[in-house]
């Protein structure tokens, strides 16, 4: 039988090294729960945003897919060959791209006139751009009820201060935007450019 | 969440880490670990990279071939520029220009060119000449639609036809079509501008920077369709610009001056003719060209008279005197309103806290504030506006620095609350609003209609935050709350503009200024003047009835009435006046449309009208270029003299169409790094997910060994 004191003595011995393992421990959890959570709440939105973008739709004007968003759907990219679909929300700020792509701000709705600009995360929704090859075909339908096929026809990396992309460039083109490398850690200035136009 | 949170758990929990980490290397190596670990998390944090918005600066022209074939869409390449001659002639308060731009069709195709061309926010196109190879093209004023459909058919025929339309108020599209391979396009616009003033300075200002390149996005599989990438060394070279003005005051002048330029100033007949110190200067920035009256031969009043078509024009501007002010500005209540909603996330949340706290730091003893903050809620800090003691101020900073950005943005209850006035009967203090937002809202009107009725005496001033904020909504909105706006675009750029901001918040103000025409009857533009800060000069357009009976000017300065009487017999020629004056009138139908005082039918009816009796170009009205010269005999060259363009003086008409030069030919390499020029800025696109998953894991394995290892270790000491 061990004595009583003896089990003082190890727990007290130990505790310097318990607490702080326990401590880095807990951070460490909390750390990967909050980096799993963003993938799970990118992929949660999409479904609520679905159900907004189906309403957008019928009833032909913008609906918030929550109360309190800040932004709505505005239109549904799909990538025929990936079997894979997407929600865009209106602006591009940090906030709508948690949810999903983000239609950037001074750039026309996919198929007027001008150069169409949609970003997303490499990580969530346009984690499978680097799997769209030339020749891809990229569906855009509006909320306003129209659908435009698109093309792939290139892909560029650029910064994201010298992307050259021009919103009011004759033709009507559609480039979809995410960081660059797709599967670096950190975040860093290079981003990578999908440009497709409209199939006749 | 901006990048810098990467790896640093969160921010109280910081600190115990540090702590744990000093006691674990006390312990042993496994805390030497576990600072690395922690040091490694820190060094991954990076700058977030905020996205400022793309706009074309200048004049650029795009060829738009069709790829037969492979049967794809449009290929769109950039011409070289060839050259750039602007002739301007100021008389008085306005300013004619002239821009005459060359360009080349390089490609082997025929293409349709389309020239994108900003101009001065107050500029109205109303000319525009082409020559396309041998065809000389003169454009005609005609309604948006029509317009369109005479340049489809044309186009559509393989006839050359060119089209200027409005896109946004100072941007405008040339579109020409059928440009033969080889061709050299000659582009001549011109347009009318007021020349602004600001405290005794006026000055102009002319877009220039190096259009951006557009990179085509179809160029790896149509290589042929690609433009000649231009050399930046030659760059100079093939871009030149030449600029000469003739400066016609209307007063002795005590200097003429460039900050961007370095300037030749010689004596002409009735002024100065300005050119550039080198004649000739790459593209690379704007042109500003500053004058000032000798002293006391400041006119106080501007007066200029023009008869168009049997119509009386005046233009007006004298400068309130408005004193600088000599003692303390009087108290004042501010209320700030700041912007919390989701999409201020990240910079933005960051340009605004530090504004707020720039005006909390800037608040006077005597000045009373309050804070709101908004998103889909609206929390209003104190229930009525507070003195700005240390207490006070202290609770709003620390208020201000907890805020996060999240949720919707429901700005017109914040609007609302901030204008909620609860000294309403106190007429010796001013009551400012400080309005600090993205302005990410779809319902505009809603904002303006609550200004409009619960403005009382406070005066709202918009600060536009992060990249792109809304800028029509700001400016409309400081305008009905008889403010200003203020953009702040990066968080270097916050100090000047709240400086510059608080500035105009301390100083007298001149306001309720009317302009009344006696003696005759008149149609003023604008129809309501705005309030006018220390050196804004009153400026005001009308056509009147006759010449004669005065203009007289009256309103508060500083809380004392003010009045002033200008006989329009005194007034002097200008030139321009009515295009000025139907500018003025196109922008009141806008904002009458905007505020929806009148219908969408009605405004684009005024502007339409507007538009086609002033000849000039708006949102329903286009220059629609048709081919009235006829055609010359194939092959037979284009003579100097046929030309009915003014060819800017200095160039060598045989190089411009002989061909020959061309200074890229050998210029087909792909675009490096150095040429690419910024266009629209991409936003960032990486989570910190993995990042957080990452360390995570990384914190998990340490604190497993930290605790297998004190395991261990204890156990040994105990056995020893």
């Amino acid at each position: 039988m061990i004595p009583v004191r003896a089990i003082q003595g190890a727990a007290r011995r130990r505790l310097p090294f318990l607490v702080p393992a326990a401590l880095v421990a807990a951070v460490g959890l909390a750390l990967c729960g909050q980096g799993l959570w963003i993938p799970a709440k990118a992929a949660l939105a999409q479904v609520l945003l679905e159900r907004a973008f189906a309403r957008s739709v019928a009833t032909g004007r913008p609906v918030k897919p929550w109360p309190w968003a800040d932004t709505w759907p505005v239109a549904r990219i799909t990538f025929p060959r990936l079997h894979h679909s997407v929600v865009v929300l209106d602006g591009a700020s940090g906030q709508a791209l948690a949810f999903g792509p983000g239609h950037v701000a001074g750039t026309p709705d996919a198929g007027d006139r001008g150069t169409a600009v949609y970003a997303a995360h490499r990580d969530t929704h346009f984690a499978l751009l680097g799997q769209v090859r030339p020749g891809d075909e990229i569906e855009v339908a509006r909320i306003d009820g129209r659908h435009v096929r698109f093309r792939m026809v290139a892909a560029q990396v650029v910064r994201w201060d010298a992307s050259g992309v021009d919103p009011h460039a004759p033709g009507r083109a559609l480039a979809l935007a995410t960081c660059w490398p797709l599967d670096a850690k950190t975040h860093g200035p290079l981003r990578y450019l999908v440009w497709a136009r409209p199939t006749l | 969440m901006p990048a810098s949170d990467v790896g640093a758990p969160r921010g109280p929990s910081r600190p115990r880490v540090i702590a744990l980490a000093a006691l674990a290397l006390h312990r042993g190596a496994a805390g030497l670990m576990l600072v690395l670990a922690v040091l490694a998390a820190l060094v991954f944090c990076q700058k977030s990279f905020a996205a400022e918005p793309g706009d074309v600066t200048s004049g650029a022209l795009l060829m738009r071939a069709r790829d037969a074939k492979t049967g794809g869409g449009d290929q769109v390449i950039e011409a070289v520029r060839l050259g750039t001659d602007i002739d301007m002639t100021v008389s008085g308060l306005t300013v004619r220009t002239r821009v005459t731009q060359a360009f080349r069709n390089d490609t082997g195709h025929w293409v349709e060119a389309v020239y994108v061309y900003p101009l001065p926010d107050d500029g109205g196109v109303d000319t525009l000449k082409m020559v396309v190879g041998d065809k000389v093209i003169v454009g005609e004023i005609k309604k948006k639609a029509e317009a369109q459909a005479i340049y489809d058919a044309a186009k559509a025929q393989g006839r050359k036809a060119a089209l200027v339309e409005q896109g946004r108020p100072n941007m405008f599209t040339n579109s020409v079509a059928n440009v033969g391979p080889g061709e050299t396009v000659l582009v001549q616009i011109e347009y009318q501008a007021p020349v602004a003033v600001s405290a005794g300075d006026y000055s102009l200002r002319v877009p220039l920077v190096v259009a951006p390149r557009y990179t085509s996005p179809g160029a790896p599989t149509a290589p042929d369709a690609m433009a000649p990438i231009v050399d930046p060394r030659v760059h100079g070279k093939i871009n030149p610009v030449t600029i000469i003005v003739h400066l016609r005051a209307g007063f002795p002048l005590a200097g003429v001056s460039s900050a961007t330029h370095a300037l030749d100033v010689r004596d002409e007949r009735g002024g100065k003719r300005i050119t550039l110190a080198k004649g000739e200067v790459p593209a690379d920035r704007d042109f500003v060209l500053t004058w000032r009256a000798a002293p006391l031969a400041a006119p106080a009043v501007g007066l200029f008279h023009e008869k168009v078509a049997g119509e009386d024009y005046v233009l007006a501007q004298l400068t309130p005197p408005i004193a600088a002010r000599a003692t303390a500005p009087a108290p004042r209540d501010i209320v700030f309103v700041i912007d919390n909603s989701g999409s201020m996330g990240g910079e933005s949340m960051q340009q605004a806290k530090a504004s707020l706290d720039y005006g909390l730091a800037h608040l006077k003893p005597g000045d009373r504030f309050n804070v709101v903050r908004f998103d889909d809620t609206v929390t209003v800090l104190y229930p009525g506006t507070v003195p700005a003691d240390a207490a006070h101020l202290a609770k709003a900073q620390k208020y201000v620095a907890g805020l996060d950005a999240d949720g919707g943005t429901e700005m017109i209850p914040a609007m609302a609350a901030a204008l909620q006035d609860d000294h309403a009967g106190e007429t010796g203090r001013v009551r400012q609003v400080v309005f600090l937002t993205d302005g990410a809202i779809g319902d505009e009107q809603g904002l303006f209609d609550t200004i409009g009725a619960n403005r009382g005496r406070s005066r709202v001033f918009m600060v536009g935050i992060g990249s792109a904020p809304n800028t029509y909504l700001m400016s409309r909105a400081a305008e009905l709350g008889r403010g200003t706006f203020t953009h702040i675009g990066s968080t270097d750029a916050v100090e000047e503009a709240m400086r510059q901001l608080f500035d105009k918040l301390e100083s007298p103000v001149a306001t309720n200024l009317t302009a009344v025409f006696e003696g005759t009857d008149a149609d003023l533009a604008p129809a309501a003047l705005p309030d006018l800060y220390r050196g804004e000069p009153i400026t005001v357009a009308a056509r009147v009835g006759a010449m004669k009976g005065a203009l007289r000017i009256s309103g508060m300065i500083d809380g004392k009435p003010w009045e002033t009487r200008i006989s329009l017999k005194d007034a002097e020629a200008g030139k321009g006046i009515s295009k000025l004056w139907a500018r003025r009138k196109v922008t009141d139908a806008e904002v009458a449309r905007s505020l929806a005082q009148i219908s969408e039918e009605e405004a684009d009816a005024r502007v339409l009208k507007l538009g086609l009796d002033h000849q000039l170009v708006t949102s329903q009205t286009s220059l629609v270029a048709v081919d009235k010269t006829p055609s010359r005999p194939a092959g037979a060259p284009l003579a100097r003299a046929d030309l009915p363009l003014n060819l800017p003086a200095g160039w060598d008409f045989d190089v411009l169409f002989g061909g020959a030069r061309h200074p890229s030919a050998d210029g087909q390499a792909e675009a490096d790094a150095d040429q690419q020029i910024a266009g629209l800025d991409l936003p960032q696109t990486a989570t910190d997910g993995p990042m957080l998953v990452m360390v995570g894991l990384g914190l998990l394995v340490l604190g497993g060994l930290l605790g297998a290892g004190g395991w261990v270790l204890s156990d040994r000491r105990r056995t020893a």
